[in-house]
Formats: C-alpha cells, structure tokens, sequence
C-alpha cells in the first residue's frame, strides 16, 4: 500500500478515536475506507493505533508465531515437571510428543488446571505413519484463555493401546471410535469401543496405508480400487 | 421395548438410524447409529491431487458446499502461506454468507416439516431457489460448487451479479420477518419447542458441540470473531445468542431464534460486502501452477452453517496429500442427542433431532 | 393383478383393456423417496414450489407399501445396500425404479477407491430409468419420470408373453 494512504487511514483512526468520525467516512475510496473502518475496530479493542504499514504486519505474524513457540515450550516444560518421564521426543516448536502410559492423568490436569484449562478436544486424528507405527494426535484448544496445544502419541501396529480420555472430554467417545474403526488403535478404559462408520463385522481397517479390502461382503463383491474404465 | 427410527425416513437428514428404549411414549435411552452413507472421503483424498480434493469436500456437507471449500481452501493457503488479492476474498465472503441463508432456510424449513409445518419450508425452499440461480449464475451448479480452489476462484462474478443480488436482498429482507412471524411466534410450535432439549452450556462444551447450537445455549462464540480468517474483521455484525425469550435457555426454540437472526446478519454482511467490493483484481492470480505445500500439518477451523468445520491437512512434500481429515460439525451436534434427548416423549425427540440440524453426509464422510 | 396377469393371447378385448390398465398405470406413479445424499435434496427441490412434481401427479410417499416407483437418488453404500433390497421387497408389484444421480447409476465420483460404495444400485434391485448427473437438475428428474412414464405406457400386463 502507498504512503500516503497508510497516513489517510493513520490519521482518520486517531481522529476516531477521540470521537470524530467524519475523517473516516469522508474517505473517497472504498477499500481505504473499509480498512479504516477495521483499523479503527483493532484500535478500540487494543488502545494502540494500527498502522497498515506492511513491515508492521509482519512483526505481528512474527510475534504470533513466537508467542505460539514460546507457549508451546512453556506447556512442555511443565508436562516434564509434573509428569516426568512423559515426553517422548525431542521438544518441537509445533507440538508435544507424548507416551501413551500417563495419558489420562496428563489430560486430566491439561483440563482441571486454572492456568491452562483446555476445555475442549478440537479433534482428533488418526495417522499411519508406515512401517508399523500409528499416532494419534489431539488438537486442544481452551475456551477461557484462547490458547491452543497440539499433542501426538505413537504407537507400534502390534501394540496399539492408548487410554480413553473420554471421561475428561465428553467429545473424545466418539472421536475415538471413529479413529479405533479407521486404524485400529485400541483404546483402554473407553465403555463401548465398538466401529461406527463401518459395519460391525467389517474386516480390517481401511485408512491403513496397507489396506486391503475384503472380498465379499454379505454376498455383494467389495470393489477394489479402479485405475481405469472397465 | 426396543424401537427403530430406521435408516429410511423422509429425506431430510439423511440416513440415520436411531434405536430408541422407550417405555410406549417416554424415551429413555437414543443410540444413533451412521455409517450408511460413509463414502471413504479420507481414503479418496489420500490418493488425488489437492486440487481434487475440492469437489469431494463439496460432497460431504452437500447444504452448504461453498463454506466446505472455504475452509479446505483457507488451511491450504496458510499451509502454503499463500496470500490472496481483495477482491477474491470479498467474493468468497459474499458466497459463503449467501451459502449460510440457503442452508438455514432448509435448515429451518426441515426443523418445520419435521413437526409437521409443510408451508413454512415450501416457502423456504421457493426464496432458496432465488439464491441457487445466483450461485448459478457465477459457477453454473446449483449444488455443489467446486468455486473455491486453492489461491482464487474458479470464475469470476460475471456481470449483472451485483444487481441480481442486491434485487434479491430487497426482496428477501422482510421475508425473513414474515418466516419468524410465520413459524416462530406460532402457538403450535411454541409449545412443541419451548423447554424441549434443553442444552446447557457445559453440556455443549463438553461434547463439542458448536455453531448456533453452542450459541443457543447462551455462549458467545463465533469463529468469524473469535478465531479471525478471511476479512471478517472489515464487517460490522452481531452474533445473536440464545436468550431462552419463550422458555429456557438453550432449549430448542432457541436454537430456532438464533438461526433466524444469523440470516438478518447474514444480510447485513453481503450488503457489506457489495459495498466495499473493489472493481479491479484477477481472481486467478494468486493461484500457484502446481500445489506442493512444504512438509508438515495444519489444523484449521472456520465457521460453517452447522459449527466449527476443522480440517486437519498433513502433507509429506508431494503433490497429493498425506492425510486430510474433516472436522465435522454435525459429528458432534449428534453426540449429544442421547445427552438432552432421553426423558422426553417420541414426537419431542425428532423435534430435538430437527433443531440440531445435521446433515448425514457431513457425519459419515 | 397377479390372477390374470400374462394369461391371455391377443385379441379385441383384451387388447383394449390392457391399454386402460397400461394407461393408469403411467399417469400417476407415485414415489418412495428413498434419499440418502445430495440427490435427495434436488429430488426434494423438484417436488417443491419452482419444480412442482404434484402437478404431474407424482406424490411423495413415505412408505413402500404405498408407492409405486422407487426413487434411488443418492450414494448407496454396502451397509445400506441390504436395506435397499428389504425396501424394495416390500414394494407392492408393479413396481419401478428410477437410479437418480451417478452415483446410483455407476458409483460416481467414488468409483475409483471407494471401498465401500456400491458401484451402482442396479447390482442389488433391477432399474428401469437411469437419470445421469451429479446431481442432476430437478428438470432432468422430471424428464427421467416421464420417460418411465412412456415406458409403463408400452407394457401389456394382460397378453400372455410368447417365447
């Protein structure tokens, strides 16, 4: 954006802010007069004028992303201190890796905690990450401190136990059926781990990267995958 | 005795299966059962190119297929860290804004047939068809879209877009009055919604429940504000919350009241929106010739019509994707059907069921 | 109809009659709406205000027993595939069906790695019409029913089929 458009917009929101809105509204161009208009909105709710200067924008994104690692960092940190021996790699700036074993008590306290308090499970997603290993990532997010955590958990084809935390998110029942009928990773402690998109007697479990399917299914021939017409 | 609400029921929502223990008139227990529409989305995705995706994502929530591309398309571009000129993402505003009347509209108009209401949704349905033939219009379905891609659109707005949809605001304004008129303030359906499927708040945070759902039950929270994407923060709108008017709060006429009133903001958005839309720009440019996001994940949400929509995109570098996997909404919305439905008398549960409104081919995928 | 139907050989009378029944049979069959995705809603558009349907005088029903045409519109998956046959089981005879959208007609969009669609519903129940399109416009659902309409004008319960 140029200058003197940056300093049009600069001066109508501080004009604004005192209580004349007269500078925005007399703006002759649409768009410079919206971003006014959202400029302003960001001042009333920060108490700092935004400037739309692009290099400041990008010293926001920066200190975003910053914040995010930082944050990230901290929660790791603290994971260790109560729970030790629960990391399971090296600290990532985008998200925890954890053992399966102190699973529920860590998600207990993810949620019980006044500073943390994530009290909700966003999602939840299976993955094969081939030659036999499984991981089931949880993106966590609180309602209270709008702050989010991304947490994963792997574990091997021959050994795919994780415990339920479906006492602790209400949401967790079914993600976790889904993710049991999909990849088969077992889950401890769930009530009623049964399959919920597919058919109770379904053989095998389809998003496995080494899936195959089955070939009749109550008379009616499964379809395999097609690579041209026929 | 054991009951079956069985897999084929008049075609609103979908296939589903509901089995109901029920003493003759009092439900005590509902267990959904899906499944029957699970079309493999996340399979498909794994072995197409990100461009194909789209069309697939289109698929899933087939009311409200614009909003699904939004979100597919706004992880992308911040996994690719792509960004997009104004006037494409004023286009995309508009769409997905329209998009969210017509699928209240039949939201609202099943939630009437449901309780046996058929006028209120043959009206719904005849203003819906006005908006179809300006999605028409500009991308030439009537359904599923495939406008948005990754970096822009597929068309740009063609001309006379612009004063076919300010003609149909004109018209579709006090029409929105004449439906709450209409359907909400009727004594019948008062008294069928009223301090029926109550949901407090804890409840709905608890099973994930979002959208005008959550915000039926007094929570204000809406992603267009709260989780900013997009331009949303250019527009000046509300976000109407359940306040229990004709019985509790969160109950099911609340959830009625707020879907209204997100079509009056809605309006409020497109006006808006075609007020600020700038003249010049190529919706094409900013779209790359080969889409291969860096290796990594993404977990985005944005706010579709039934809730918080998340897409999970894993990418490992080559030109199809890893994993993608789809929040869903609705997922969750019938999670806690068994939650605030058990209790309550036959007729009230499809009542509950139609306020919730899911959609079965966001459930199953 | 199952006493005399195929019973007799062509002559003046019961050619006429069977006319009569083909005749009454064509011009009001009414449909089973039997939606499961995206299908369903243009089959629901086309019995709404803009598309009127009634007024061909093709009526939703919501019970097999009562319907005449069976609309599939919409993915069929194995899972449901079962039930599909149950319901058309218990259709009343004569019965028809009309495969709305490509996914009933071939599978689809999911025809290449879908494990568990049916690549079309005419491997469990036969079909008479199939309607192309995804979806397909309430005007070609409209057009695909009244070609079932000329194809029910062209059957001859009474006449006793040789060869």
């Amino acid at each position: 954006m140029s200058e003197d458009k940056e300093k049009i917009i600069s001066e109508a929101v501080e004009k604004a802010l005192q209580g004349d809105m007269d500078a925005i509204n007399n703006i002759e161009d649409r768009v410079t007069r919206s971003k006014a208009k959202a400029a302003l909105v960001k001042a009333k709710r920060t108490n700092v004028v935004a400037d739309k200067d692009s290099t400041k924008e990008n010293n926001t994104s920066k200190s975003k992303v910053e914040e995010k690692i930082n944050f990230n960092q901290a929660l790791c940190q603290k994971i260790s201190e109560k729970f030790p021996d629960s990391i399971d790699a090296d600290q990532n700036n985008d998200w925890i890796q954890l053992r399966p074993e102190n699973w529920l008590k860590i998600a207990k306290w993810l949620k019980s905690d006044e500073k943390l308090s994530f009290d909700s499970l966003q999602c939840n997603t299976g993955m094969d990450l081939g030659e036999g290993v499984l991981e089931s990532r949880y993106n966590l997010h609180s309602m209270k401190h709008l702050h989010k955590a991304e947490i994963r958990i792997i574990v091997s084809v021959e050994k795919p136990d994780i415990p339920s935390v479906e006492q602790v998110w209400r949401v967790a029942d079914w993600f976790e059926r889904e993710t049991y009928d999909m990849f088969g990773i077992n889950f401890i402690g769930h009530r009623d781990l049964r399959r919920i998109l597919l058919p109770d007697d379904w053989e095998g479990w389809p998003l496995r990267k080494d899936y195959q399917e089955q070939e009749t299914y109550h008379g009616i021939v499964v379809p395999k995958v097609k690579e041209g017409w026929e | 005795m054991v009951l079956n609400i069985g897999p084929q029921h008049p075609a609103t929502h979908g296939v589903l299966r509901l089995q109901v223990k029920t003493d003759g008139e009092i439900i005590s227990e509902i267990t959904p059962y899906m499944g029957y529409l699970h079309r493999c989305f996340e399979k498909h995705c794994e072995n197409v190119t990100y461009e194909q995706v789209i069309p697939f994502t289109d698929r899933c929530d087939y009311l409200a297929s614009m909003t699904m591309n939004f979100g597919y398309v706004v992880a992308m571009e911040q996994l690719m860290e792509i960004k997009v000129n104004d006037k494409v993402e004023y286009i995309r505003v508009i769409m997905a804004e329209l998009q969210r009347i017509a699928s209240h509209l039949l939201g609202i108009g099943a939630f009437g047939l449901d309780l046996g209401a058929f006028t209120p949704f043959l009206h719904m349905l005849r203003d819906r068809e006005r908006i179809l033939d300006i999605f028409e219009m500009t991308c030439g379905a009537r359904l599923l879209y495939n406008y948005m891609w990754v970096g822009g659109l597929s068309h740009d707005l063609p001309t006379g877009f612009v004063e076919a949809t300010l003609n149909f605001l004109d018209y579709f304004e006090p029409k929105v009055d004449e439906f709450e008129n209409l359907l909400g303030h009727n004594k019948i359906f008062v008294e069928r919604t009223a301090d029926i499927g109550i949901m407090p708040a804890d409840v709905a945070i608890s099973y994930g429940v979002t959208g005008p759902n959550l915000r039926g039950s007094g929570v204000k929270w809406d992603l267009r504000k709260d989780d900013q994407y997009s331009i949303y923060d250019r527009f000046d709108f509300n976000v109407p919350v359940g306040k229990g008017l004709k019985g509790t709060v969160g109950d099911c006429w609340d959830r009625f009241y707020v879907r209204i009133h997100e079509i009056r903001e809605s309006i409020k958005i497109v006006r808006q929106a075609i007020d600020q839309l700038p003249k010049e720009g190529d919706v094409h440019q900013a779209m790359p010739k080969k889409i291969r996001p860096p290796k990594g994940s993404i977990y985005r949400r944005t706010e579709s019509p039934r809730g918080d929509l998340g897409y999970y995109i894993e990418s490992d570098g080559s030109d199809t994707p890893y994993r993608v996997k789809m929040r869903s909404p609705a997922f969750t919305a019938l999670s806690v059907l068994n939650e605030i439905g058990a209790g309550w008398l036959m007729s009230d549960v499809l009542g509950i069921l139609g306020s919730l409104d899911i959609v079965l081919g966001e459930i199953d995928r | 109809m199952g006493l005399l139907e195929n019973k007799f050989t062509d002559n003046i009378i019961v050619e006429k009659l069977d006319k009569l029944l083909s005749w009454s049979r064509s011009t009001s069959p009414w449909f089973f709406q039997f939606g499961t995705a995206c299908c369903a809603i243009e089959m629901m558009a086309a019995a709404a205000s803009r598309h009127d349907l009634m007024r061909i005088g093709i009526i939703p029903r919501s019970s097999p027993r009562q319907a005449d045409v069976m609309i599939v519109a919409g993915t069929v998956t194995m899972k449901m595939a079962l039930r599909v046959k149950k319901l058309y089981e218990q259709m009343a005879d004569p019965k028809y069906v009309v495969a709305m959208g490509s996914c009933a007609t071939s599978g689809g969009p999911y025809w290449q790695h879908g494990y568990h669609v049916l690549k079309g519903v005419d491997i469990v129940i036969p079909v008479d019409v199939y309607v192309p399109g995804c979806p397909p416009r309430p005007e070609a659902l409209i057009e695909g029913l009244l070609k079932l309409q000329e194809q029910i004008l062209e059957e001859r319960p009474l006449t006793r089929k040789i060869g």
